[in-house]
């Protein structure tokens, strides 16, 4: 019985503490981005802008491939149905709205953490091993201003860019799918697709975007300076990153998708 | 506890410093001095604390008792900004290097320029080639760190160290894992530094030959605690069982050893 009432209050002073070093990782972030450079710490802009290139740049083939394909599979799919009630043209507005709304933001998200995320937890698990961490402080830099903060502005610019092609390049897949193999007129697609999409639409896709960018970053910096012992810790944790991301991403979208149906 | 002691001549004072690992404390009543100018080696066996003592020298852990002064300054009580700039003032050396593997060496010895500094990149870039010159790398500022063989990775290491000119350098154990030339030539590289500038050293290690080639005075430490502070003839004259059987390099006694194997097991976790 003691042990039981040990091990669980061990267990909550552990989630405790990790939820401590969360918030304290979040807020050191903040004020490097956003209080700091005021007072005299500058901010490594160009560190940011590499970022941009590896997180966006970098990530736009094969976002933009799998985005296409995804909308030349959701008009199939819908065209199944849809057929049946002689409604096929209403493809158009099923693809761009589920494409804006939902679609393109999540698997932008979920690409952008198997690509990028996992990247970050293992360069930065690989620095704390190597002693490299440990060197940037006694250099008298911060590892969150020098690593952390370029890597969340570069995910931020990123995340919201690449959904935005991700988006055009799913009803474009769409458009491919529903004109070429379920006979919709072409013209009648494009115009129905203007027809169905309103400016919330749009907002509501970036607006959730840019918060799955917090999450990718943050969880794979926590998960990288998480890492001990050597490569296989590196590893562990990288899968760590990868998974505990996705989960994070999805719960997010959740919230997001319920709040945005009710207001 | 006395007073600070601020004379120019003490770089460095530790005063009854005590370091926590969870519950387990590492070192316990710690106290010496580093003049100006000397280097002083802490010796010591695996698990002896002296890379924790390294470590809390730098900053990089805290102390759970009594202080370290470095330059007068407690390095525990300052402000962040304040102990960003004492850092600009000391170097160290890492065992592995700890060299940022995605920059080449020469960005490397530049990094801390670029970041305090507002020196032009011109100027930096003479500076970070005299730096690797010093160190014998003068050719490498191009290559990646992983192109470099183990000593030439310390030498860029002590490069990249001297790069904002510190008052005092600190080494984890410089000559592990080299070939006893190349460990030798590390040797002589720390000797070179410390004559050339002046510069105060302190140097972690456990090899004998290393101490006689480079040491001015000695620090033994043996778990946890300092048993022999002096020149290394001092410490030869030493009476201290423990002193004696390190420089005798005398195993431990069968069940001696076996007992301190299984408190090292239970004691890491």
């Amino acid at each position: 019985m003691t042990r039981l009432v040990g091990a669980v209050g061990r267990r909550s002073l552990d989630a405790f503490a990790a939820w401590l070093r969360v918030s304290v990782l979040i807020v050191d972030t903040l004020a490097w981005i956003v209080v700091r450079p005021f007072r005299g710490h500058r901010l490594r802009v160009r560190a940011a802008l590499e970022a941009v290139v590896e997180f966006g740049v970098r990530s736009l083939p094969i976002v933009g491939m799998i985005t296409f394909l995804i909308g030349v599979i959701l008009a199939l799919q819908a065209s199944y149905t849809l057929s049946k009630w002689g409604a096929n043209r209403y493809i158009a507005a099923l693809v761009a709205v589920t494409a804006l709304r939902e679609l393109a933001p999540l698997m932008t998200a979920v690409l952008i953490t198997g690509r990028c995320g996992s990247a970050i937890t293992a360069e930065i698990g690989t620095m704390k091993v190597g002693e490299e961490l440990d060197a940037l402080e006694v250099m008298g830099l911060d590892p969150i201003r020098f690593l952390v903060a370029p890597k969340l502005l570069g995910m931020v610019v990123a995340v919201p860019c690449v959904t935005l092609v991700a988006m055009l390049l799913m009803i474009a897949g769409g458009w491919a799918a529903g004109s070429m193999i379920a006979g919709v007129d072409s013209t009648v697609y494009l115009h129905e697709t203007a027809n169905a999409l309103v400016t919330k639409d749009l907002t509501t896709g970036l607006t959730k975007s840019v918060f799955f960018a917090l999450v990718i970053c943050w969880v794979g910096v926590y998960r990288g300076f998480e890492v001990e012992g050597g490569a296989e810790g590196v590893g562990h944790k990288t899968t760590s990153s990868v998974v505990t991301s996705i989960f994070l991403v999805i719960i997010m979208d959740l919230v997001f998708t319920v709040l945005f149906y009710l207001y | 506890m006395m007073a600070p002691d601020k004379s120019p001549e003490l770089v460095i004072q530790v005063e009854d410093l005590a370091v926590d690992y969870g519950r387990q404390r590492v070192l316990d009543g710690v106290s010496f001095k580093v003049r100006r100018g000397e280097i002083l080696v802490i010796l010591g066996g695996s698990g002896s604390g002296k890379t924790t003592l390294l470590r809390a020298l730098v900053g990089l852990k805290q102390p759970a008792a009594g202080r370290i002064l470095i330059h007068g300054e407690d390095a525990a009580a300052l402000t962040p900004d304040e102990l960003r700039r004492l850092r600009t003032r000391i170097g160290m050396c890492f065992q592995g290097a700890a060299l940022f593997n995605s920059m080449t060496v020469k960005d490397n010895v530049a990094l801390p320029l670029r970041e305090h500094t507002d020196l032009e990149e011109s100027t930096i870039d003479i500076m970070t080639t005299i730096k690797l010159e010093l160190v014998g790398l003068g050719g490498c500022g191009d290559a990646l760190p992983s192109q470099l063989s183990g000593g030439m990775r310390k030498r860029a290491g002590v490069a990249r160290a001297m790069a904002m000119d510190p008052e005092i350098l600190f080494y984890d154990e410089p000559s592990a894992g080299l070939d006893p030339i190349v460990a030798a030539g590390i040797d002589e590289l720390i000797r070179d530094m410390q004559r050339t500038f002046q510069l105060t050293s302190v140097v972690v290690t456990h090899e004998m030959e290393s101490v006689k080639l480079i040491a001015d005075r000695v620090c033994v430490l043996h778990e946890g605690k300092v048993v022999g502070l002096g020149t290394l003839e001092e410490i030869n004259r030493s009476e201290h069982p423990y002193i004696q059987q390190f420089l005798a390099r005398r195993p431990d006694s069968e069940g001696e050893r076996a007992s301190a194997f299984a408190r090292s097991l239970m004691g890491s976790s």
